[in-house]
């Protein structure tokens, strides 16, 4: 049984990737708190009691879930209110922009003189773009795979899906990246 | 040679995806605060409502006033305890006893008291008529 300490320390090690990875996923850091702190609590509630070897799996599966659901949310919400939506104007602040939502973390980056930051920060941006351009299933198969260091067993077994599956969308997330970036001109 | 060609191309694929998750590493070093603080306060919340599987409690050392500590003590009480739930069907079954065979004695009395009162009784002059028990009369006993 994982005790206060190995729980606290897991959670620690794997907190601001999960983060990380939901903003890809759902694009609202509010969204992705709420939702790491919830696939948090979760472990912790059901899962509290478990081996800490076992604690990784679980906490990317309920990460996993959480998201999902979220979507799932999102998209009853939408139905619901979709013809109060129809009212608003089209220039309302609330409208996703990409632009908008990176000009934030350009302008804390130009704050760093070196050339090699800014390249570095530049590099990322355009690594965290492509990756939420990505297919879903292909997303959260690349992080999985190589973000939280799983084997592709480990990844199938999250994922609920076939190794097989988790290869492809593998081998089509490195595709899409790597021809993305290399239109850019940049090498990760 | 597939076989080698399909190897290296993992190999590549495996070699690009550490490269572009040790670049998103990075991102991760540079969280706003309150972003840190928040996920913080999450993790503290979710350990401190850890699940924890109820263990079988040790038994305690009994401390005397002499300060002699001993260890399962507590066999004494249970062993008590389990006469004093008894006693109350001890006692049901007990009075259950003592009401049925007084109930039996009180009757046999009374049959006893019938089977005197007739048999000192004078005989009535009837009876003699009934040819029932002039026949009885007549039987040897």
């Amino acid at each position: 049984m994982a005790t206060e300490r190995e729980l606290s320390d897991f959670l620690k090690s794997v907190e601001k990737r999960a983060f990380k990875r939901s903003v890809y996923h759902v694009r609202d850091e509010e969204a992705a708190l709420d939702i790491v702190q919830e696939s948090m609590m979760k472990l912790a509630e059901h899962y509290g009691d478990k081996p800490p070897a076992e604690l990784p799996m679980l906490f990317q599966r309920i990460l996993s879930n959480c998201t999902l659901d979220w979507f799932r949310r999102q998209k009853t919400r939408k139905a619901l209110f979709s013809n109060l939506s129809d009212f608003e104007s089209a220039s309302e602040d609330g409208d996703f922009d990409l632009l908008e939502t990176y000009s934030a973390v350009e302008g804390s980056q130009q704050a760093e003189s070196a050339e090699d930051s800014t390249r570095r920060a530049q590099i990322l941006r355009e690594i965290e773009t492509e990756i939420q351009a990505l297919p879903a299933r292909q997303r959260e198969a690349f992080l999985m795979r190589y973000w939280e260091d799983m084997d592709v067993a480990e990844t199938a077994a999250a994922m609920g899906c076939s190794e097989g599956s988790v290869k492809t969308h593998c081998s089509r997330a490195v595709q899409a990246l790597s021809k993305a970036l290399k239109a850019k001109g940049l090498q990760p | 040679m597939n076989v080698v060609t399909r190897d290296l191309a993992l190999a590549r694929q495996d070699q690009f995806g550490h490269r572009i998750a040790a670049r998103l590493d990075s991102a991760t070093l540079e969280l706003p605060r309150d972003v840190a603080e928040r996920l913080r306060a999450a993790r503290m919340q979710a350990v401190a409502k850890r699940k924890v599987t109820a263990l079988q409690p040790a038994h305690a050392a009994n401390v005397s006033a002499d300060g002699q500590a001993t260890l399962g003590g507590d066999e004494g009480p249970r062993f008590w305890h389990g006469i004093a739930s008894a006693l109350p069907l001890l006692a049901l079954v007990a009075g259950l006893v003592t009401i049925h065979v007084v109930q039996t004695e009180r009757r046999a009395r009374e049959l006893a008291d019938v089977d005197a009162a007739l048999l000192i009784d004078d005989l009535p002059p009837a009876a003699y008529a009934d040819p029932g028990f002039v026949q009885f009369l007549k039987t040897d006993h």
